[in-house]
Parts: C-alpha cells; structure tokens; sequence
C-alpha cells in the first residue's frame, strides 16, 4: 500500500510536470538539444505522456498543478516565455526553435505540435520571405469565370434527407464517412484553391494567389488576409503546418489519412511569412496544384491531439472556413442536423464565392428508408430528389405526374462531364478457370450488357468502354467493349477447353467441369443486372453463380482476392488523368516486389505470396504492364501521359479482366419549382446536385406553389420538364 | 415403429370431423402436390412437341437446343417462338404449351417496348404480371410456394429430431444432465435468432450451388430455432415418465432406448402434433422475412420474400405483386392456422385424456 502512494505521488509530479510546461502554450519547449541547461524539463522527455495524461486526469489536474508548484516552490516552474522577446526573431531565422526560442510564426504552438515539427525538420521548414524564388508566375484564376448566377437570391431553409443519423460531427475518425460530413466537408469547406469546374484551371480559395516553383512539384501559396474560421479567428499559415500534425497523428485513428498526407507525397512544408507558404509535393504532375490544395486545420482549436480526440470532438465540430456552420444546439439527435449559414463569412463577396451558398439554412432530416424518403419528397418534405433510378425516372414520378403537370415540380437532366464510377466485372485473373485468356474474354463476349441498358435502364446508360473513361484526351478514344456475342463467346469458350454442352445447357470441359463462375456483389439494388446478365450467359453456355452479400462482406472478400468475378465500382474523382497503379500493377497483386514474380519469359513464378487489401481485384499481374505504370507514374509530361494512358488502356483491355458495364452521362433530379438554378444549371463538372451549391431557394414563389397546391391550381410559368445539353457528349 | 392405436385413431376422426381444419387440410396438402409437379402447369418448357413426326417430351430431361428443332442457335429452344413457328409454318408440327408458358427465372423480353413490371395480361398469359426483369409473378409465386413450403417441412423435422433427442433425453434421464442441458437450451435460447442468421448467412461462402445454400440456410435457421420445442418434449416426457406404465415397463426390465421409443414418445406426440403447423407457419413467415430483408435465398431463386419487397418498393407503380404475393401468403397461412386450430382440438386431452 505504501509503495502504490509513492508510485502515485511519482506519477502525478510527471503528470504535472507535464501538463505545466504545456498548459499555457507561450511555455516554450526546452527540448531535442534546444535547452541543455535544464536537465530537469529534458527529464520529461522520457515518460510516457499517454499514461501520465491519463493519471492526471484521474486526479484532476488543477490539483495536479497546483500540488507540482507546491512542490517545486515556485508559482512559475518554468519560464521559457521567449514571445516577448520579438526582438530576436532574426537570429531564429530558418528555424524552429532556436536557442530555446521558437520561431514567431509558431508562437502560439503547443508543446506536442512543436515537437512533432522538430523531429521533422525534413518536412517542416521556415525561411525568411527573402528567399522566396523571385521568378515565379503568380496566378490567381482572374480569367476563369464565375459558374454561379447572379440572380441567385439568398435565404430560405434547404431540406434534404440522410438515410441515417451521423454518428459523429467529427470529420475525420471512426464512424466520420458517412453520408452527412458532405455537408460539413465537401459542400462546404474551402480549400487552399478550387479546381474550377467549368475549365481545366483553378480558382482561388483561401489562397488568393498561387504560384508552381521551376521544381514542378513545390506550389507556392499567398493566404487571403480576409481568410477566417466560423469562430472569427484568422487562418494562419502555420495551420498548414499542423494540418500534417494532425493527419498524421495517430490519434485520429484514420490510418488512409495517415497515409494519404503522409511524408512520402506530401515531402516538405514551408513558411516564409505571415501570408506565404509553399507545399512540396513528392513529384511534378501537371495537376500538381490540385493535388497539394489542401483543406486548413484550426490549430486554435485543437492545439494538440491526444487519446481523448475522438471522444472531445464526437459532437463538438471544428470552426470551418466554410459557409455553413453545424453547432450543437443545433443537432436534434436522431432527427436532424440544421446547419447555419455564417452571418459574416469571410468569403460572402469573394468572386467565386459571391453568388453560391445560398440558402440561409440547411436542414438535414433522417429518413431511414429511400422509397419513404421519396414519399417525403413527393409531400414537400424534401426540396430535391436524385431521379437517376429509372423506375423513379419512369414509373414513380412521370412526365405526367400530377405535382410535375401542375407546374410545382420539375424533372432535370443535366449532362455532364466526370469520370464516371467504375461500374465493372472485375475478374480474378489468377482464379481458375478464369486464369485463362480465351474464357476470360468469352467471358466478356457472354454478358448481354446491351439488354441491361435497353431493358433495365431503358437507354438512358450508356456502356462504358475502357478502364479510364471520363477523361478527356486522356481516356482512349477507340476501345469499344467487347459486345454480347454468343457466337464469340463460344468459339472462345472452346478454345479454353470447354466445347461440349452438358445436359443443362451449361459447357463442360474434356474433365467434365461445367464452366461455372461465381459472380460476387455487394450491391443488392443491382441484383435485377445481375439476374439478366445469368439468363441471357446461359446461352451462351456460362453458368453465374450469383452471391449478393453486404457491402462491408462483399467487400472484405474482394480484398482477400478470393472472388472469382465481382460486380463493384470505385468512386472516380475529377483528376486529370487516370491511376493505373492501384488496380492494374502487380505489386497491388502480390508480396514479391517488383519484378521479382516473373520468370525470365514474363510468365509468372509459383508459389507466390496474394496480397490482400488492395485494390487490384483483378490480380493483374503482368511484367510489361507493370513497366509502363511505373514510366506512367514518373512521367511528368502531360502528352507522354496522355500516350501512355491510351497504351495502358489497351493492354488492360487485351488481357481482358474488366468487363466495363455502364456510365450514366448526366444528372437526373426531380426538385420542387421554387428551387432555382442558374441558366445552364450547374457547372460542367458537377458530379452531384449538392456540389457547387449554385442553387438558390425562392421564398414567395415557395408560398405561391404551396397555396396553388391547396387550392389545387395549375401554375404554368415554368416549363417542368428540362434538358440541359450544352456539356453533352457527342 | 408406431401402430395407431384406437386414442389416435378417435384423435384423427375427430380431426376429420372439424370440417374447416379438415378442408384446409387436403388444399394444403393438394396444392403443395400441384407445386411439386408444377412444371407440368407453369413453365417456359413445352408439354408436348411434335416434331418430323417424332413426339418430345422436354419437361423432365435435358434441355434441348434450338437446332434440336431445325433453328439456327444452340442454346435452349424458345417453345413459345417454337410454338408459334409451327402454327404458321404448316408443317404439321406442333407445340402444346403448360396452361402459364413462363418459367420463374425466364425474362420475357419478347415484346420491344417492355421494360418491367407489366400489368397483368390474359393474352399473353402473364395472369398476375411481371416484376422488374419481366418475370412471370405467378411461375415465381408458385415455385416460391413450393420452395418455402419444402423449406418449412424440412425445417419442421430436423427441429422436432433435434428438440425430441435433446427433450427426451433431459426429461428422461433427469437430474444433472436435465439441469445442465436444460441451462444450455436457456442460453442457446436467448442468442437472437435473425441477427444470428443474417450474420451467419452473409459471410457464408457460395461456392457450392444453390442447393447447398438453400440447405445451408435451412441448417442455420434450425441451430437457432431448436430450442423452442424442447422445454415442451421435455416437461411431457418428465408427466409420462412418473406414470405407473413406465415403471411397470422398467420393471419388466425394457431398456431406456425401449421405453422411451415405445412408451414415452407415443404419447408425448401429441404435443407435438400440435404445434407442427404452428411450427409450418412460423417457418414460412421467417424465410419470407429473410428474403424480404435480402438474407435469404439467394437469387434468383424464386421467393415470396423478394417479390414482397418488390411489391413494396414499388406499391404504386406495380400493385400486381404485393396483391398477389399477399394474398398468396395470407390464403397460405390462414390455411395453416386452421389446420393447427383443428388439430389442437382434435389432440385436446379434455376430450380424449390420456390419464387413465
């Protein structure tokens, strides 16, 4: 018993310790070398802060400190206070912390985050404003133009729905993805700059101007001085700094995020002054300025991370830079999450921003089951609907449907231009009998997609054709999929071996196999393809086994490479040219590195190890595809891209793994009239009727449809029933 | 094993007495009949075809192809088109087609404009409508009565083998193995049963055909579900084993094995006689649960359960399926429930007391 209170005592003096040279942020840290003097602050450095945290805070820690002071008989244990020494800055120049000062930038840096920065001095630098390259070519989107309407009126309330209650108001973490952090996230938060939509440059967002160093790889930035949080606090560049603090801690156990902003892409940080900043990506790539543009990170906020980040900020959202802002008192759990748009925000008159962002308010409502929500949206309850189902498109909401008849809801489609989700079979080329070339493209030739989009989405999909459609120049003009034949498909069939039909229908081989293949999903609301697809392959003599798991499930046994052929999509993003190395480059395929898996004649070795967990579902492994991915992936020429993109189409076609299944063109909504959209609708790259948030909400025309609705009168202003074709693809 | 003794037999005449049970009973037990031969009524397979003079008969046998029949493809012969071809031709040929000429799994994409759920359609034959991929609803209703039926008989016996074993033998031997069976049924009892079942069915591998999931799914239902019955067989088995005639069978020196074959299970059946259609009932509801909920068979097996949820997503726009599926399952159940009613009263031991 007496030694566990000596033990406490211990722990609480380290924790205290602690938590004194880090409770107030201006106590710089004495550490790494910086204060040789003070043997005892370095003393710290070797205990374990998790666990002194967690003692401290069994005990309290007011009590904690105020028991160290008593202790140490000193009001003020520590006293590095160097933020008034300002005098000095210049002989910190370059450096962190110097002498024991830290660098004016970083003034405010709690002890963690400065710490995290000194190990990493790689990553993290400062230089003076002087040595910032003088011939660089400031850019600032003045010539892109505006996509937004200026008759867009502001106010109102936007109803949407969410299929389930967020479970955190955390954008980052377990349970963060879900579908709400949209609206705290995608739709709302502003980046360093914009992609704009409309063109292939950029515009401005909370950098006014930005610049790419002769490098092609380091992206100069100048913050808009005006830049500032939900909370009033200016976005400062050393928030650019701690965005990399942050998505690299462990704390916010998101190891993709971990990775994705991790040291190996994300190679250098530096801050020149109050304004400027530079980020230095891994290599030059033509889209490199998009790819750097990241979000900001209230470091005021959080300060620092530690193990009780998740369950700190489960409901308690950071202060965005966008316009809407979620609080609290706001949230009505299990029912809704309203979010108020920013009295003040910054960014209220910045050109691009000025005619976006329109509604006073959004509501997001639950509503746990989509043909209900659908219900809702028919009452009035929902202000938009996606209507890109067809049997919503058609049969649920026709062209002569009362509410569109009557003038009080409209049906849009919108043309636009993405690459479209990956819908596709993907097949396991290393699975038998799959392994084979001919039954893999018998394969292809035996799946009747041309009946799937005449029947099922009665002409409105059209069929996608390579691994990388959607991407300008960048995708391979030629390659058409491989059509439903049955002819084909048996020649090829029987070339693999399987020319006898058994007694069912079904091909056998010389062994007696039936060529019979399971065909794996995760999506349930695609079961009715999948039907189609097996009926009309029976003619040709292939038997598909269908297994619809759940998602998560389906998922998981794609990831082990255990399927045979898996009907899934990869959400594409708008990039400027495709990726190849994640599904096509055998590394994604198995252990062995490099070309370490091949014979000398390219075949591949036995016994090799599958790596599971990544997103080459189709196990391709080939020794001269792998070779023009890795040029691909270290070219930095746009036009050598572009050929080599089309040369990695074709090969993959060749092999013949992926079986392209469709694209949808457009947008399809149904929205109640008084929404309004600008004249062309929405801008060219507009994935989601949400995105841009170009739309505005009319509040007298929303009364004048819900007494027309009453009264039962027709309202013929507006034509409801809209194409918009000006992005359509010929 | 067992010889219907004269209580049995008073037990059955009153069963046939109670007029209504007794109906349900033979349509019941008619229409599952029906579906087990249900190729011969509704199928996409000719009846008959006379061909060159040769008579076929492709209902039960290998498919045939179209070149079977002087047609250019290799693939499964279209009697429909067949059927057609051949009263134009005047060849003297001919088709005679099932009374619905539509299989469950055979889309009927013959007319251009059909897109799904076409309304029902005297002419055409599709007497209930399609769904979605333009399926027949009935050809799918009646092998999904069929399959959930077969389902439920299945489930009814491994239930009541795995519930009279375990029963049996906690009332019989007693004591300790009652008391650390019986807390062994009272936990297996209280996992719950459709979170069990969907967890287990969705990480099932599919690797072995339709039949082996479908008995896969029977086999998981069955390992939650046992427990039920077991307090029932084991609280009878417990009252029989205390009366006079199984002393007197011990004494005489029967071996357990007899005693409780011969003796005890004999009059323990009655309990269970009566809970069999219950247990029929509850079998049908929990498959068509699962399929509604997407855990069940998996497709495109036809099920009560999917057209249910096409029904419902689409109650507006194709009525047709969820009033047929509904009244499918309500006329199904109802008859189910009579029987049980009827049952239950023919085995009431008020009337006929096994106490003497």
């Amino acid at each position: 018993m007496k030694k566990l209170k000596h033990l406490n005592t211990f722990i609480v003096i380290t924790a205290v310790i602690f938590f004194s040279s880090c409770e107030n942020p201006k106590l710089k840290p004495p550490r790494e070398n910086v204060n040789q003097d003070n043997k005892e602050q370095a003393g710290v450095d070797g205990i374990d802060r998790e666990f002194a945290r967690e003692l401290a805070r069994e005990f309290g820690r007011e009590f904690a400190i105020e028991f160290a002071r008593q202790l140490k008989g000193s009001n003020n244990p520590v006293n590095f206070d160097f933020s008034k020494d300002s005098n000095n800055t210049q002989s910190i120049e370059g450096h962190i912390v110097k002498e024991g000062k830290v660098h004016p930038l970083l003034t405010h840096c709690s002890e963690d985050v400065l710490e995290f920065y000194q190990k990493h001095p790689d990553c993290f630098s400062i230089l003076s404003a002087d040595s910032l390259p003088e011939d660089l070519k400031w850019q600032d989107g003045s010539g892109e133009q505006e996509f937004a309407s200026q008759n867009a009126r502001r106010g109102g309330t936007w109803e949407v729905y969410m299929r389930d209650f967020p479970r955190t108001l955390r954008t980052i973490g377990p349970d963060a993805n879900g579908a709400f952090r949209s609206y705290l996230l995608d739709y709302n938060v502003i980046s360093l700059v914009h992609p704009h939509p409309n063109s292939d440059g950029y515009y401005p967002g909370l950098a006014n101007s930005w610049a790419v160093g002769k490098d092609g790889r380091t992206v100069y930035f100048r913050l808009d001085p005006d830049a500032q949080y939900s909370d009033g606090k200016k976005v400062k560049v050393s928030d650019f700094f701690f965005f990399f603090y942050f998505m690299r801690s462990k704390h916010i156990q998101a190891p993709w995020y971990n990775d994705f902003y991790g040291k190996d892409k994300f190679q250098k940080v530096t801050l020149y002054d109050q304004e400027t900043f530079s980020i230095t990506f891994y290599k030059a790539k033509p889209d490199v300025v998009e790819r750097v543009a990241i979000r900001a990170k209230p470091e005021h906020f959080y300060k620092e991370l530690d193990g009780e980040f998740l369950s700190k900020y489960q409901w308690n959202p950071e202060p965005t830079t966008g316009a809407y802002v979620a609080l609290a008192e706001n949230v009505d759990k299990g029912k809704s999450v309203t979010l108020i748009r920013q009295k003040d925000w910054w960014a209220d008159q910045k050109r691009f921003f000025r005619y976006r962002f329109n509604p006073e308010k959004i509501r997001v409502s639950v509503v746990r089951d989509y043909n209900k929500a659908f219900e809702v949206f028919l009452k009035g309850g929902v202000d938009m609907f996606g209507l890109a189902k067809t049997e919503f498109w058609y049969d649920k909401l026709p062209d002569n449907h009362k509410l569109v008849q009557n003038g009080y809801l409209s049906k849009v489609t919108f043309f636009n231009q993405t690459p479209p989700p990956s819908y596709a079979l993907r097949i396991n080329s290393q699975k038998p009998p799959l392994n084979d070339l001919n039954l893999r493209k018998g394969f292809h030739h035996a799946m009747n997609f041309d009946l799937v989009l005449e029947k099922i989405f009665r002409g409105d999909f059209v069929r996608m054709n390579t691994v990388a459609d959607g991407y300008g120049g960048r995708s391979h003009p030629t390659i058409k999929a491989r059509e439903f034949s049955i002819e084909k498909a048996v020649a090829y069939f029987a070339k693999g071996g399987f020319s006898e039909r058994g007694g069912d229908g079904i091909l056998v081989n010389s062994k007696g196999q039936r060529l019979s293949i399971e065909l794996l999903t995760g999506y349930r609301h695609f079961e009715d393809v999948l039907v189609v697809l097996k009926e009309q392959a029976k003619k040709a003599g292939l038997e598909l086994k269908l297994k619809v798991l759940e998602p998560t499930a389906a998922w998981k046994a794609a990831n082990e490479k255990n399927h045979q052929v898996i009907f899934s999509a990869f959400n594409s993003f708008v990039e400027l040219f495709p990726r190849f190395w994640e599904p096509y480059h055998s590394d994604n395929a198995y252990q062995e590195i490099g070309d370490s898996k091949f014979n000398e004649d390219g075949s591949l070795k036995s016994n090799l190890t599958t790596k599971v967990s990544t997103n080459n579902f189709t196990q391709t492994a080939v020794r001269e595809i792998d070779h023009l991915i890795n040029k691909y992936r270290d070219e930095e020429d746009l036009g050598k891209i572009t050929e080599m993109a089309h040369q990695l189409s074709q090969m993959i076609h060749d092999h013949a793994v992926w079986v392209p299944a469709w694209k949808k063109p457009w947008l399809r909504i149904g929205h109640w009239n008084w929404i309004k959209f600008p004249e062309d609708w929405g801008p060219k790259e507009t994935r989601d009727y949400e995105e841009f948030q170009v739309f505005w909400i009319d509040e007298t025309e929303k009364d004048k449809i819900l007494q027309a609705m009453e009264k039962g009168e027709v309202l013929k202003d507006n034509p409801t029933i809209r194409i918009y074709e000006k992005y359509k693809d010929n | 094993m067992f010889q219907i003794n004269p209580l049995t037999r008073k037990k059955l005449a009153r069963f046939r007495s109670i007029k209504r049970g007794y109906w349900s009973f033979l349509i019941l037990v008619s229409l599952y009949l029906l579906s087990l031969a249900g190729e011969l009524f509704v199928n996409n397979r000719a009846l008959l075809v006379s061909y060159n003079n040769e008579i076929f008969f492709p209902i039960y046998g290998e498919q045939m192809s179209g070149k079977d029949f002087g047609l250019d493809y290799e693939y499964e012969v279209d009697y429909r088109e067949l059927k057609r071809k051949f009263d134009h031709d005047g060849s003297g040929n001919w088709v005679i087609m099932p009374m619905v000429p539509f299989g469950p799994y055979e889309m009927d994409y013959s007319d251009e404009e059909a897109t799904g759920f076409s309304p029902p359609n005297l002419n055409k034959g599709h007497f209930c409508g399609t769904d979605k991929t333009e399926r027949d609803v009935l050809a799918r209703l009646l092998y999904g009565f069929r399959i959930a039926m077969t389902f439920a008989i299945g489930y009814l016996i491994l239930t009541y083998l795995i519930a009279i074993a375990a029963g049996s033998l906690m009332g019989y031997l007693g004591g300790k193995s009652d008391m650390l069976g019986l807390r062994f049924v009272e936990i297996w009892a209280n996992v719950p049963f459709l979170y069990m079942v969907i967890i287990l069915v969705s990480v099932m591998p599919g690797g072995w055909g339709v039949g082996w999931q479908v008995s896969s799914l029977l086999i998981i239902m069955v390992m939650f579900s046992w427990t039920g019955m077991t307090y029932y067989i084991r609280a009878s088995v417990y009252k029989e084993k205390s009366r006079d005639y199984i002393a007197a069978a011990r004494v005489i020196g029967a071996s357990p094995v007899r005693i409780i074959f011969k003796h005890l299970l004999p009059n323990v059946v009655s309990t269970l006689v009566t809970f069999a259609p219950f247990t029929i009932a509850a079998a049908i509801s929990s498959i068509t649960a699962l399929d509604f909920l997407g855990y069940g068979l998996p497709p495109p097996t036809p099920s009560w359960g999917e057209l249910l949820k096409q029904g419902v997503s689409n109650l507006r726009t194709a009525p047709w399926i969820v009033i047929s599926t509904v009244t499918a399952l309500v006329f199904t159940l109802t008859l189910v429930t009579f029987i049980g009613e009827a049952v239950r009263e023919a085995f009431d031991p008020k009337k006929f007391s096994t106490y003497e």
